[in-house]
């Protein structure tokens, strides 16, 4: 991510944008916002050389309270749109957002890939464990047994840790984080951005109008941190604090320093290019006159 | 007389080399400047199995596949009766059958009634004798086709020595030799082929290339920089050819996890700025349409190459077919405004896709390319001459434009200024959502009509600039063909064959196949008596489609259709039209399917 090192010339309230959020009052997803607005004024993002995509769902509407490029998608397809930006404009600033739905379910593929591919931007999933703007059903995250509006008896589906899926498929940067904790949320989202590679954070944010007002606390009182020891550069150390049901361990759980997609690239045209750079169509019909 | 145009095919097992036959016989035209169009056909199996390989040499310029087979090579018959159906061999075929399985069994019936040439031709024998194995018996063909049809004989010594100079010193000489005996043999033979004999003036070298790689070398040649896609048969060639090119072009590939993924990556890309491309099949254009919509609404110039394939479902991978019209037409949900073009031959590919991005970037939105596996897996000799084409870019927004910027302004061309990421006054979000003119979601009824309305008017200058369409044949005609993609060549063909007898037969093919240009084909109509709608499509869409638009002539309009699976051939054409001329009344279909 490009910083700009000298005086503050942005604010928090500088990426904030003039529209007002649909969000439901007490939802989790304005403490994730308001991390995000100061974690930028941190790196002193510019703007205008920032990019914020989302898939479809309540947090996907966020790039609209985002004053920089912003790109609502489609359901679950925001880290495609994410990749055609970070690779055909390394030079951007590339955060993609949404939800536990958005992300993991109808996008779940992606998700793995764009760990698989070291894709160099920030994945901010909040993950509420429901399915929001359709108001109520089960989500991937959403804990077996638990009761939603499409299971009336009960979630007959196990659920699955997103940080254990980024870890397992190559992520390079995995954190958790607590909108409830915007402080320590805020320093995460930083870290995050700056990492180069692909870096996901998946952020607990409650939803209080499907999961009950009293979620809040419910995670408060399982909210931890990861102790100073932890090897973050072991991936086996990282695990085991996946998969948690009476803790919610916060922190940076693995960071390694694998090239990214975008380098990759690069060394693929540096290849191309010593095989001799193509200037006009020219150069590529003289591939196709024959050879004898 | 001599010919001046010779099809042939060559039938065998995978490791019969029958492929490397028709590769060197199309480059060694290519090399002469002689015309050549080359096709291949399988078997399903991943490796091996029966391949067919079908080459057609002219000394004028050619359209379409030889329908029938003037020269056949049989290493198997076995294999050829695997392709039944589909081959279909010329009255007077020359026949060189393997010697060592010289009857064909009873029930292959070649159609021919006892006519045509059957010659014997040790190939095996002759390439172990002369080459040490029998892997060369192929070389040994291509010095009996080269002795006996006047193929150019120095042009095959020297591209038999090239295709086996990169192996060992030995493997070249080994293949020389095969085709020398090759030669020797032809010369030996007690039939008189002298009529059968190619004659042409040997001319400038021609290019010889694919439909695919036309419209790799188009997107290039149009600035794209990005390209996205997942191998699907028959477009994989597009990707393959950009994975070597791009990046010597300064752009990148990426092959996605799914076609999902392909063209996500090309909105972003292209929504960044930089002209991007996606290339698919039927199936992968299925899980395409999604995002079809968002680039209609988000308005973000998108290039995709639908490559077509017999369908539905997975369908029928390897051979070509017309049926993906719909899908590109109306795929996706909601009131999705698109630009649709088609390609009738390897050098429309490349124009249709330059103009795919000139299209796509002046007005904002997604421009398919409908080729076929016809038109894009064939080889096509083409003179480098016409692969020129002007090449526009996205229109920066002024500064007047910027100061309070509205990304979707409601402009009297519906085209609104487009910023890219690093404008600093030019920042914007985008949305699937229907949106204000800031890009603010917003689901008003009013404002939903407006930018319906936008987005749609975008259309009227498309069709007013871009209206391409090729007229063959006289201005007042008889029949009058309307038809249009890989259907375009045969009927190019049959036309010209039909005028020279002096028919009055005509055609129509549009390049833009939506927005059609119907004042074009108004004034087409006016002048043809009988009307015939050809088309390799099970349900006639394209007639249908016509139908939606135009009130067709009563009584005087005919449909030929039929599912894909092997392309149209000029015969047909000949065929449909000589019944159209025939009858009194016409055969225009019940609307049944």
């Amino acid at each position: 991510m490009s910083t700009l090192a000298e005086l503050p010339t942005f604010q928090a309230s500088d990426y904030k944008s003039d529209l007002k959020p649909v969000w439901c009052a007490g939802c989790g997803d304005f403490g994730a916002l308001a991390a995000l607005h100061r974690a930028m004024a941190k790196l002193q993002l510019e703007p205008w050389n920032t990019v914020v995509l989302s898939g479809i769902g309540c947090s996907s509407r966020l790039p609209g309270y985002v004053e920089t490029f912003g790109f609502n998608g489609v359901h679950g397809r925001a880290l495609t749109l994410a990749m055609g930006v970070k690779a055909s404009r390394p030079g951007l600033n590339v955060i993609a957002v949404g939800g536990d739905g958005d992300g993991i379910a109808i996008g779940g593929n992606h998700f793995l890939h764009a760990a698989r591919r070291n894709l160099d931007i920030a994945y901010f999933l909040m993950d509420n464990e429901i399915y929001g703007l359709t108001k109520g059903q089960a989500a991937p995250t959403t804990p077996a047994g638990d009761k939603t509006k499409s299971t009336f008896w009960g979630n007959p589906e196990p659920s699955v840790d997103p940080c254990e899926l980024a870890i397992s498929f190559g992520a390079t940067w995995v954190g958790r984080g607590f909108s409830g904790d915007p402080k320590t949320l805020t320093e995460l989202m930083t870290q995050a951005m700056e990492h180069r590679g692909f870096a996901f954070l998946n952020v607990m944010s409650p939803c209080v109008t499907w999961r009950g007002d009293d979620q809040f606390k419910i995670l408060k009182a399982k909210l931890k941190f990861l102790p100073p020891d932890h090897d973050r550069k072991s991936r086996a150390a990282a695990l085991a604090y996946t998969r948690e049901t009476d803790l919610l361990t916060t922190g940076v759980l693995y960071e390694v320093r694998e090239p990214t997609l975008v380098e990759r690239i690069e060394e693929v045209r540096a290849k191309g290019m010593k095989a001799g750079p193509v200037t006009s169509t020219a150069d590529v019909l003289r591939a196709f006159a024959p050879a004898f | 007389m001599p010919t001046k145009d010779l099809t042939i095919a060559m039938v065998g097992s995978g490791g019969d080399g029958v492929v490397t036959m028709g590769d060197l016989i199309a480059q060694v035209a290519a090399r002469e400047g002689l015309h050549a169009i080359k096709t291949e056909a399988y078997g399903p199996q991943i490796r091996g199995g029966e391949a067919s390989c079908t080459v057609r040499v002219a000394a004028t310029e050619i359209f379409a596949q030889g329908d029938e087979v003037d020269v056949l090579v049989v290493f198997r018959w076995a294999d050829f009766a695997r392709f039944r159906g589909e081959i279909s061999v010329a009255r007077d075929v020359v026949i060189l059958v393997e010697a060592e399985d010289a009857t064909p069994p009873e029930d292959i019936d070649l159609g021919i009634e006892g006519r045509g040439l059957s010659i014997p031709v040790p190939f095996t024998a002759l390439a172990r004798e002369a080459a040490g194995t029998t892997a060369s018996k192929n070389v040994v063909a291509l010095g009996v086709l080269s002795g006996l049809f006047g193929l150019p004989e120095d042009g095959l010594r020297r591209a038999v020595a090239h295709r086996f100079g990169r192996k060992k010193e030995s493997v070249r000489e080994a293949n020389t030799k095969a085709f020398e005996a090759g030669v020797a043999l032809a010369k030996s033979l007690p039939q008189d082929l002298a009529v059968r004999r190619l004659e042409y003036v040997p001319a400038e070298p021609l290019l010889l290339m694919s439909g695919n790689e036309a419209c790799a070398v188009g997107a290039l040649h149009a600035g794209c920089r990005f390209f996205a896609g997942y191998p699907i048969t028959p477009s994989s060639e597009v990707l393959h050819f950009l994975s070597e090119w791009m990046p010597r072009a300064g752009g990148s590939v990426i092959q996605t996890e799914d076609e999902l993924s392909a063209i996500g990556a090309v909105i972003g890309a292209s929504f960044a700025g930089v002209k991007s491309m996606t290339a698919t099949s039927g199936p992968g254009l299925s899980l395409m349409t999604e995002m079809l919509g968002l680039s209609s609404m988000a308005e973000v110039p998108t290039v995709i190459v639908d490559v077509q394939r017999g369908g539905p479902s997975t369908g029928n991978p390897t051979k070509g077919e017309q049926s993906d019209l719909f899908q590109c037409l109306y795929g996706t949900h909601g009131d999705a405004p698109r630009v649709v073009l088609a390609c009738s031959d390897v050098e429309e590919c490349f124009h249709a896709t330059v103009d795919a991005f000139n299209i796509a970037e002046e007005f904002q939105l997604p421009v398919l390319v409908l080729s076929d596996q016809s038109v894009g897996q064939r080889k096509q000799t083409l003179s480098a001459s016409k692969l020129e084409h002007i090449v526009r870019d996205r229109a920066k927004p002024t500064e007047a434009e910027l100061a309070g910027y509205e990304r979707y302004r409601d402009t009297p061309s519906g085209v609104s200024p487009m910023s890219v990421p690093g404008t600093k006054n030019g920042m914007y979000q985008t949305n699937g959502l229907e949106h204000d003119e800031f890009g603010s979601p917003n689901s008003l009824y009013l404002t939903h009509e407006k930018m319906n309305a936008k987005r749609y008017r975008k259309l009227w200058p498309i069709r007013d600039r871009y209206h391409g369409f090729s007229h063959y044949g006289p201005e007042s005609a008889d029949v009058g063909i309307v038809c249009w993609g890989s259907s375009g060549g045969a009927v190019r063909e049959a036309v010209a064959a039909a005028n020279a007898r002096g028919e009055k037969v005509s055609a129509f093919v549009p390049h833009v196949i939506y927005p059609f240009p119907k004042r074009d084909f108004e004034l087409f109509l006016a002048g043809v008596r009988e009307l015939l709608v050809i088309e390799l499509s099970y349900t006639a869409q394209f007639y249908k489609y016509l139908r939606t638009f135009l009130t067709l002539p009563e009584g005087r309009t005919n449909v030929f259709k039929r599912s894909g699976g092997k392309d149209l051939t000029a015969t047909e054409v000949t065929r449909e039209v000589r019944r159209v001329r025939s009858i009194a009344s016409s055969n225009e279909m019940e609307v049944m399917v």
